[in-house]
């Protein structure tokens, strides 16, 4: 009996469980059905096909944009170095509201992991009207095939007169942010200034140099030398050798300053328009070789695959171990020497890449006109028309002051035509860096569409930096760097899963070479691994698109 | 609807006389309980929408998934992704170090929680097995970032391991375990053991509680000491709840924690670090591809479903305890 009804109970709850799921499973019908046609929609039905006008000139600009306050949502990274509660008291946001009627409401996503972030946003399918993401430049165009994000070519046309000026006036920038299939999917951060392409350069202890009497390295030669004598000669002078003389958080750091010395590249770089992967030329082995001789003399980091966050390297520079690094002007030069303000010598160098042994000397580590950041719209949103004009609104001349420099009065003060940050920025009351009392004025013209000033870095570089920077320059090579183009989806899907098990690979034999795990003269057997994963395939579909790059006009 | 209602009614019909009378008692029955009903409400719904319902999306193993265009109209694409992971280089890898990690798991850590049960059982002072007891609980606690600093911490080469071994003379170069792949099974079990051993030991110490009293009586007085009392009554008393616990594990047998993996492993300890959760996370999250990911997953599910169920059998006729 008591069996019996055990039975029936069962059965009545598996009865439920099938109502309840067969009721979930409409729902999801439901919810399917009409998001469909939804994101098909937009593209099909473009402000040109609407209105016929194409190739006309746009009308310009003209504010406030909306009669009645229009809300945008935009969703980004939190910055964890705002202190505010919400962007909008910036006062750069704020005049912007005032001026274009747009009220913007941020949803923010966790900056410790980007990525995942980014890609779980993606991933739910609900996209809120615009995005910033760190590497829009490849995702855009990714996630706007696939019909996330609104194409905007004809929007721009249409709508964004400064944004369009800009495009005609820089045929480079229009060809980096043209997505494979031949649509712009992104306003992205730009970059129009020889000084700012400078990026992360070598830096080394200039006191140490003194101390010892060597000279700025600038060959592989020298570099290996003057490591040798940090390394041997106690340079701290504190009777240890505890002096770690070149410290990276990772190879491919290193391998970006070193590398092109020995004419090879961590990854992809072109030859005479030829493109090609480093890892399979000899000339890697080389520049392998190198790095495994410094490290096998202890002249870099034995912890660097351990110690992988910048909070190590900080601490290494900050107790007087650490001799060279590969870093920024801002984040490393300027803050490394105001946290050694109190040392007696503390004095930081920034070194011109160093020359190989054929003479090959390149910067790699050096930007694009167009960086990794921008801003997309959904392509589910209501409000394309207005987001395309407050996203032009960045690049007039108005926008890009409000964003590099704050508000006038506010945070800079123009003297003699130039905007000069005032002590609410440079001599924060409240004893915080420039960089973290900015935020409190604006949202920095490097992490937003707009054009990145170069006064603004210019006032914010310390002297040596500046220097640096100018010593480095005139090694960028652009035709040899390999430009940020980006795949259509048919081509995404060749080569993502090939190059992701030969990365994975690289990264591992790379490393286990330099740190001798792995003898260098196995340097052969590695490159026909990575043939037989396939990278010729890849190849193949890299010079595609890049041909299909270059003939952007 | 109608249609699945009446369908799942036709088996239970097979005896149409008391059917009627069946049907009001257990309606009865139901109205008699109905507070414990009701508590039961939360859980089949936490079952439903949090563990059958998205089963439902399993079926972008078998689609090129498309979040804009929606799991249902995304493209079939049959076994693809599946093939590319039995085809990937790394999969035998990946599958060798997933098995090889949760087999030590299995052989050092699920024996370390019931050796300290009975250690803890033998213990007469009240006062040192809650002292003992709490610190072994004290790591299960902590946050396992934390933890996994704390690792790293220990064993840099200068850090505090390096240092006792140097100190009593085992090594005379400290070892960088971090890089070494032969080290990263031994790091990873070993401090899953000291997380978790005292955490797990509870429910064998619970299962200890429940052995009659008078059994361990009757043991003095037939002269068994403390050995041949732990051999003859608390091993065989705690003998159904190990079984139960091995079967669990073993369910969850192709399932390493990825997130410590991840906290750990560095291009130097792939060869021995990386399994399948590490592997899908990175192919997953970072590089967004989710019908690999879900195709890797799914063949993940049916090894260990297949494996609990043939470990169930085995319990069953074995040592006649089973889960079901």
């Amino acid at each position: 009996m008591k069996a019996k009804r055990s039975s029936k109970l069962f059965l009545i709850i598996s009865l439920m469980f099938v109502m309840v799921i067969t009721a979930c499973s409409n729902n999801n019908g439901g919810n399917n059905a009409p998001a469909a046609p939804a994101t098909n929609a937009p593209s099909n039905n473009t402000p040109a096909n609407n209105n016929g006008t194409n190739a006309a000139a746009p009308e310009e600009l003209t504010l406030p944009i909306t009669e009645e306050t229009t809300q945008l949502d935009m969703w980004l990274l939190g910055d964890p170095m705002f202190r505010g509660a919400s962007y909008n008291e910036k006062p750069s946001f704020a005049t912007m509201q005032e001026r274009t009627n747009i009220e913007i409401n941020w949803v923010m996503g966790s900056g410790a992991n980007g990525p995942e972030a980014f890609n779980l946003l993606m991933a739910s399918g609900q996209i809120p009207d615009m995005v910033l993401y760190t590497a829009m430049i490849t995702e855009g165009p990714k996630y706007g095939q696939q019909g996330a994000f609104a194409p905007l070519t004809d929007y721009i046309n249409q709508y964004a007169p400064n944004f369009k000026r800009i495009l005609d006036e820089n045929p480079d920038v229009r060809r980096l942010i043209t997505s494979a299939d031949g649509e712009i999917y992104h306003f992205p951060n730009l970059n129009l200034d020889e000084y700012l392409m400078v990026q992360m350069f070598p830096q080394i202890r200039q006191d140490w140099l003194e101390k010892l009497s060597l000279e700025e390295p600038k060959t592989t030669e020298d570099w290996y030398n003057v490591l040798k004598a940090f390394k041997e000669q106690d340079p701290n002078g504190n009777g240890q050798s505890d002096e770690i003389p070149f410290v990276s958080v990772n190879l491919q750091t290193m391998f970006k300053i070193f590398g092109p010395a020995f004419g090879t590249d961590w990854e992809f770089y072109l030859d005479n328009g030829q493109v090609k992967f480093g890892p399979i030329e000899p000339e890697y082995k080389e520049a392998i070789g190198y790095l495994n001789k410094l490290y096998s003399e202890q002249l870099i980091d034995p912890n660097y695959l351990v110690d992988t966050e910048f909070k190590f390297l900080t601490e290494k520079v900050t107790n007087d171990r650490a001799g060279a690094w590969i870093g920024w002007a801002g984040s490393y030069m300027r803050s490394f020497t105001d946290l050694m303000a109190d040392h007696p010598s503390f004095e930081i160098v920034g070194t011109e890449p160093p020359a190989g042994p054929n003479g090959d000397q390149r910067f790699a580590f050096h930007a694009w006109p167009v960086t990794n950041l921008g801003i997309a719209i959904s392509a589910q949103s209501d409000n394309i028309v207005e987001a395309v004009k407050w996203l032009d609104f960045q690049y007039s001349e108005e926008g890009i002051m409000l964003n590099n420099f704050g508000v006038e009065g506010v945070s800079y003060e123009v003297v003699d035509g130039y905007p000069t940050f005032n002590d609410a920025v440079f001599n924060n009351p409240d004893g915080l860096s420039a960089t973290e009392s900015l935020l409190a004025y604006t949202i920095g013209g490097g992490q937003w569409a707009t054009v990145q000033d170069p006064r603004y870095a210019e006032q914010y570089d310390i002297e040596a930096a500046i220097e640096a920077k100018n010593k480095v320059s005139p090694f960028v090579d652009y035709d040899v760097s390999l430009p940020p183009f980006t795949f259509s989806t048919e081509q995404n899907d060749i080569i993502t899963p090939i190059l992701a098990d030969i990365r994975t690979y690289r990264d591992e034999f790379a490393n286990a070479m330099v740190m001798g795990n792995r003898p260098v003269d196995d340097f052969d057997s590695f490159v026909e691994q990575i043939k037989g994963m396939g990278i010729d395939r890849v190849l193949e579909v890299y010079q595609e698109a890049y041909d299909n790059y270059m003939s952007v006009e | 609807m109608s249609t699945n209602v009446a369908d799942k009614k036709n088996p239970g019909k097979a005896l149409p006389i008391s059917k009627r009378s069946n049907r009001r008692m257990m309606f009865r029955e139901i109205v008699k309980n109905r507070s414990l009903y009701i508590m039961l409400i939360p859980v089949i719904l936490y079952f439903v929408l949090f563990q059958y319902k998205p089963m439902y999306g399993a079926i972008i193993a078998f689609k090129d998934f498309n979040p804009f265009v929606g799991v249902w109209d995304s493209k079939w694409v049959g076994f693809k992704h599946f093939e590319q992971f039995f085809e990937s280089y790394y999969f035998w890898r990946i599958l060798r170090n997933t098995i090889l990690i949760s087999l030590y798991q299995l052989i050092f850590a699920f024996p370390a929680a019931i050796i300290l049960a009975l250690l803890l059982n033998e213990v007469r002072s009240m006062v040192f097995k809650k002292v003992v007891q709490s610190i072994s609980y004290l790591p299960h606690f902590i946050s396992l970032v934390v933890v996994c600093g704390m690792i790293i911490d220990f064993l840099q080469p200068d850090g505090i391991i390096n240092r006792m071994l140097l100190s009593v003379g085992l090594i005379e170069q400290p070892i960088n375990f971090l890089i070494q792949s032969q080290w990263f099974r031994t790091i990873f079990v070993g401090s899953g053991i000291w997380q978790g051993v005292g955490w797990s030991s509870i429910i064998f110490l619970a299962a200890l509680a429940g052995i009659n009293p008078s059994l361990y009586e009757a043991a003095v007085v037939d002269g068994a000491g403390r050995w041949k009392q732990m051999w003859h009554i608390t091993l065989p008393g705690l003998m159904p709840t190990i079984v139960i616990l091995l079967i669990i594990n073993i369910g969850n047998f192709m399932v390493v924690g990825f997130d410590k993996i991840i906290l750990l492993y560095n291009p130097s300890t792939y060869e021995t670090a990386d399994v399948i959760g590490s592997f899908v996370f990175r192919r997953g999250i970072v590089e967004a591809n989710y019908s690999f990911t879900a195709a890797v997953g799914l063949f993940n599910s049916v090894i260990n479903f297949a494996l609990l169920i043939i470990v169930n059998q085995i319990a069953r006729k074995k040592a006649e305890a089973s889960l079901w």
